[in-house]
């Protein structure tokens, strides 16, 4: 690091569009993109890829989901609890990849002019945090009650006696313009609740994570991570259903004929046959509402379909547990025993702290991070999985009355124009429909079909990991929860071949593991992961949950000791290394790796077909 | 009071009697930790050898001069030839020493066991004196009076002075164990030594007997290990060019070639069973800790593990740690919302530089 060499990334405008991709621009609103007109500020922050939350090229539409959780997330931080030595976060689309930056304070002292108010108010929110969190949860279920209830209505070639007959007074078109518009209201609520309480929930951990640097130095981050695990979270809740449903499979004795070689809906069609069969359906439906509706991604896409829509994931899980079931094996997440082990640690470490003053610390720091590790998991089912699942299923039924009016050729073609384009097709939909007269069509056609083109240029290429320049320390609570730190900056500054044969990224469960690399880039390819594989992804999503009985070991481009992944691998006893930046480039499916969740390594130990 | 206790009666014997390091290991016998066997010279033996022989009066008066002009250096070999030239006669000691495991002319180490050395506070590590390798009954108790007489080395005069001790009321007691040819040996400590980080344990560890490691001569290996869940945390394995071993009854430095140098001194389950044996030995003394080690022949085979030492950590812990539920008021969220804004404040105001 005493290189005389300039560290820094390419500048946001230097970075040219992959061939065939040009004009990518067009596909994102201008407030998302970098431009002359702000370039020397925007030149000026460190700017760093998302690909924990985005892996994938942004789908026009989709960054809706982003631009409403940026905004949240950085309203809650610069101007609803005024966090000190905290930022607003910048987004940025380049090359259809999402880039986050801090943003540093104008004035100097900021900070501390902050911290009074910050006292006060999160104070507030600490002291009431279960009647909040209730009252958050009330306010969730309102949402998505709300969301459900949003119709999307066929335009019919004459509106029915009913619209006349009640006095209505207005046409199905308004109700469907009406109907998007609600939706966008939506969903910009749910991620102003998102943060309500999320971003208070990790000045908590990192409360604890602070105490524990001054004090027990030495303690590794699985450790510390488990020191608040265990409590029953909402996050493991469908893949407990799963399993009740393959117990139940097994005690009725229908093993075989939910293993029959058909479509689960054909299944259960034959099912409903019998006395057993029916009561297995029952059950079946019973957990579905609301525990089927989890993105077997992560939610935030609308390509990625929910168990309620495809129940061949749940499925094929639900057999999975089924086999081990009938060998013998115990697939009860050990709960008891997560507990006791955490009680265990807290108890040990607490008495080997030199003073009173320092138990009394640990125990609040530890109190208050538990009172909040529920949150961390349940605004992720309430809304990634629950609302989202409801959202984009909404959305599709949009789009199915822009195909119906003959604008676009299938549903999927809408997800390509961003949700500004959205409503003026959707208008055109209203209004030529009114007016019973032809819409643009074929401008839409010419646009979806261009920005297929570009879509996969962007996606054949390697993003940079980051842009711009090279902060001098990175202390924020979002970059934290990214797992970017200074040691994950200089592994994306170091030159190819020092990372050649291994990568370096964060321990975030513990344990080596060796074993054939799986690259799954995203949900639609986790039917790829066979067991004992290494799962290598660009990062993981909760929902997963059921590949984790299969691999030996997680490795993620991005993610922090506190994601989901990390959580999930550590219950399940599995290795993980995240945030390693460029895993799933080096690495392909196939090589044999090892990776070390003690020392955070991955180590290539030999490329796929040599050994 | 006898002039010589096996080292397993000494847990309880007084400070003044035997010394630190004959207690400290008396500790360690009684908690059922391995260490060579062997028996502690009192320091009643040496007050009354130095009546017997006249020596206290003649001590004096080479002290004095010493406050004058003459160099402690010229004062200690006095002593030394003063003290040399008297032969020590003890059957009690030739008959603890027949009695030790081994055979009649068994190899024994020889280590001072100072009153003021080892206690909590003062640490006065390596500063007396340690004879490997010693073998027969007169030449156990020459070494006997050669440890006695380090106590008027320079070293042991000023440090005496600096504390304020008096010479005269001042003895030696002395330990005599059967000598382990160490594979591999070092120390530990129950704590961090470096952070203090209480969680952690440290074990440094080179191949051969361990002194080359406690005079610095070698950089050992060192590994962490958390106290709590007992996973080794970090491991830097350092070359270690060449190791003290015991060659025809003498200690000698062997070099190792490089391949042999770079490699770990201790197996994973090896640091693991050392850390055990810290943990253990904490709680049992309710205070950190460090010791010194070696794994030698021995019952469970070529790398059996012996405990040459323990006293109390003297850096970071200059209090006994505290198990009694604490006196200051419950965990609450203002006081935690205070501990956050401190905090803030701290990351605020750290800026930690990526150039260095």
């Amino acid at each position: 690091m005493n290189t005389a060499v300039e560290r820094r990334f390419p500048g946001p405008l230097e970075v040219p569009a992959p061939a065939g991709a040009e004009g990518w621009q067009s596909m994102y609103s201008p407030y998302l993109l970098f431009s002359e007109e702000n370039a020397e500020w925007e030149s000026s922050l460190f700017w760093y890829w998302d690909g924990m939350h985005r892996p994938d090229i942004e789908y026009p539409f989709d960054t809706i989901v982003h631009e409403a959780y940026m905004m949240s997330v950085s309203a809650v931080v610069s101007r609803i609890f005024a966090v000190p030595g905290d930022q607003a976060a910048a987004s940025r689309v380049l090359n259809g990849r999402l880039y986050l930056a801090d943003v540093p304070f104008a004035a100097e002292g900021e900070s501390e002019r902050r911290m009074p108010i910050f006292v006060r108010r999160a104070g507030h929110y600490f002291e009431n945090w279960s009647q909040l969190n209730e009252n958050w949860i009330a306010k969730l279920e309102r949402l998505i009650s709300d969301l459900t209830e949003i119709e999307i209505p066929e335009l019919p070639t004459l509106e029915d006696d009913s619209v006349v007959l009640s006095g209505r007074g207005f046409s199905t078109g308004y109700v469907l313009l009406q109907a998007y518009d609600r939706l966008v209201q939506n969903i910009f609520l749910a991620y102003q609740y998102h943060f309500e309480l999320l971003l208070l929930a990790y000045v908590a951990q990192m409360n604890l994570q602070d105490f524990v640097r001054a004090t027990l130095r030495g303690l590794s981050q699985q450790t510390l991570a488990k020191l608040t695990s265990g409590v029953e979270l909402r996050q493991f809740r469908p893949d407990e259903e799963l399993k009740l449903l393959a117990r139940k499979a097994l005690d009725l004795g229908l093993g075989a004929r939910l293993r029959a070689p058909a479509a689960p809906d054909t299944i259960i069609e034959q099912l409903r046959a019998d006395a057993a069969g029916r009561e297995w359906v029952a059950a079946l439906d019973q957990a579905k509402d609301p525990w089927f509706y989890v993105s077997a991604g992560t939610g935030l896409f609308h390509n990625e379909r929910a168990w309620i829509d495809d129940l061949s994931v749940p499925w094929a899980a639900i057999t999975g547990y089924l086999d081990r079931l009938e060998r013998g094996e115990i697939i009860d997440r050990p709960q008891g025993e997560i507990l006791r082990e955490r009680d265990h640690l807290t108890a040990e470490y607490r008495a080997l702290l030199p003073t009173p003053e320092d138990q009394v610390a640990f125990d609040e720091s530890l109190e208050l991070a538990r009172l909040v590790a529920p949150h961390l998991q349940d605004h992720n089912f309430y809304i990634e999985h629950r609302h989202h699942t409801i959202f984009w299923n909404k959305m599709r039924a949009l789009a199915d009355r822009v195909v119906a009016a003959r604008l676009l050729d299938e549903q999927e073609d809408l997800f390509f124009l961003n949700r500004w384009e959205v409503g003026q097709v959707l208008f055109d939909t209203a209004n030529s429909w009114a007016q019973t007269s032809p819409g643009r069509g074929r401008h839409w056609r010419s646009l979806v079909t261009r920005r297929r083109e570009i879509m996969d240029a962007l996606r054949a290429d390697v993003p940079q990991p980051a842009l711009g320049a090279v902060p001098k320390a990175i202390g924020g609570v979002m970059s934290a929860q990214f797992g970017i730190t200074m040691e994950t900056i200089d592994q994306w500054l170091a030159p190819q071949a020092e990372r050649d044969n291994q990568l370096r990224g964060i321990a975030a469960s513990g344990g080596v593991a060796e074993g054939p690399a799986r690259i799954v880039l995203g949900s639609d390819e986790i039917g790829t992961v066979q067991d004992g594989d290494i799962l290598v992804c660009p990062s993981t999503a909760p929902a997963w949950a059921p590949v984790f009985g299969k691999v030996r070991a997680t490795v993620s481009d991005v993610g922090g000791v506190m994601c989901h992944a990390a959580i999930l691998c550590r219950e399940y006893g599995l290795p993980a290394v995240l945030g390693t930046g460029v895993a799933t480039r080096h690495i392909r499916t196939g090589d044999l790796v090892r990776v070390d969740g003690n020392e955070g390594t991955v180590t290539l130990l030999a490329r796929a077909g040599s050994h | 009071m006898p002039h010589v206790l096996d080292l397993a009666e000494c847990s309880r014997v007084s400070l003044d009697e035997i010394g630190g390091k004959a207690r400290g290991l008396g500790r360690l016998l009684e908690q059922s930790l391995e260490v060579p066997p062997g028996f502690v010279v009192t320091t009643g033996a040496y007050r009354e050898w130095m009546r017997a022989n006249g020596f206290d009066g003649q001590i004096e008066r080479l002290l004095a001069r010493a406050d004058g002009v003459t160099a402690l250096q010229d004062v200690a070999d006095d002593a030394l030839r003063l003290l040399e030239g008297a032969e020590l006669e003890s059957s009690e000691i030739d008959v603890a020493y027949r009695r030790l495991p081994g055979g009649p002319s068994v190899p024994v180490a020889i280590r001072s066991s100072a009153i003021d050395e080892d206690a909590a506070g003062a640490s006065f590590a390596g500063a007396q004196d340690t004879h490997l390798s010693i073998t027969g009954h007169r030449e156990v108790r020459r070494h006997i009076v050669r440890c006695w007489a380090s106590l008027f080395t320079p070293a042991a005069i000023s440090y005496r002075r600096r504390l304020g001790l008096d010479h005269r009321g001042h003895a030696m007691a002395v330990v005599v164990q059967r000598m382990v040819a160490a594979e591999a040996a070092g120390v530990m400590f129950s704590l961090d030594p470096l952070s203090g980080d209480p969680s952690q344990i440290t074990v440094e560890s080179t191949f051969g007997l361990g002194g080359a490691l406690v005079s610095g001569d070698v950089t050992p290996d060192r590994f962490s290990v958390d106290k709590v869940t007992l996973e080794i945390r970090s491991r830097v394995i350092s070359v270690k060019p060449f190791a003290d071993r015991i060659v025809d009854g003498e200690v000698s430095r062997v070099e190792l070639d490089s391949r042999r140098a770079e490699m770990s001194s201790l197996a994973d389950d090896e640091v693991l069973a050392l850390a055990r044996v810290a943990k253990a030995a904490e709680r049992q003394m309710d205070r950190a800790i460090d010791m010194e080690w070696a794994l030698g022949p021995g019952p469970s085979g070529r790398r059996h593990l012996y405990l040459l030492q323990a006293r109390p950590e003297t850096v970071w812990s200059n209090t006994p740690r505290s198990t009694d539920p604490p006196e200051t008021p419950r965990a609450s969220t203002s006081s935690a919302m205070s501990r956050i804004a401190f905090g803030m404040r701290q990351n605020t105001n750290r800026h930690p530089e990526t150039e260095t």
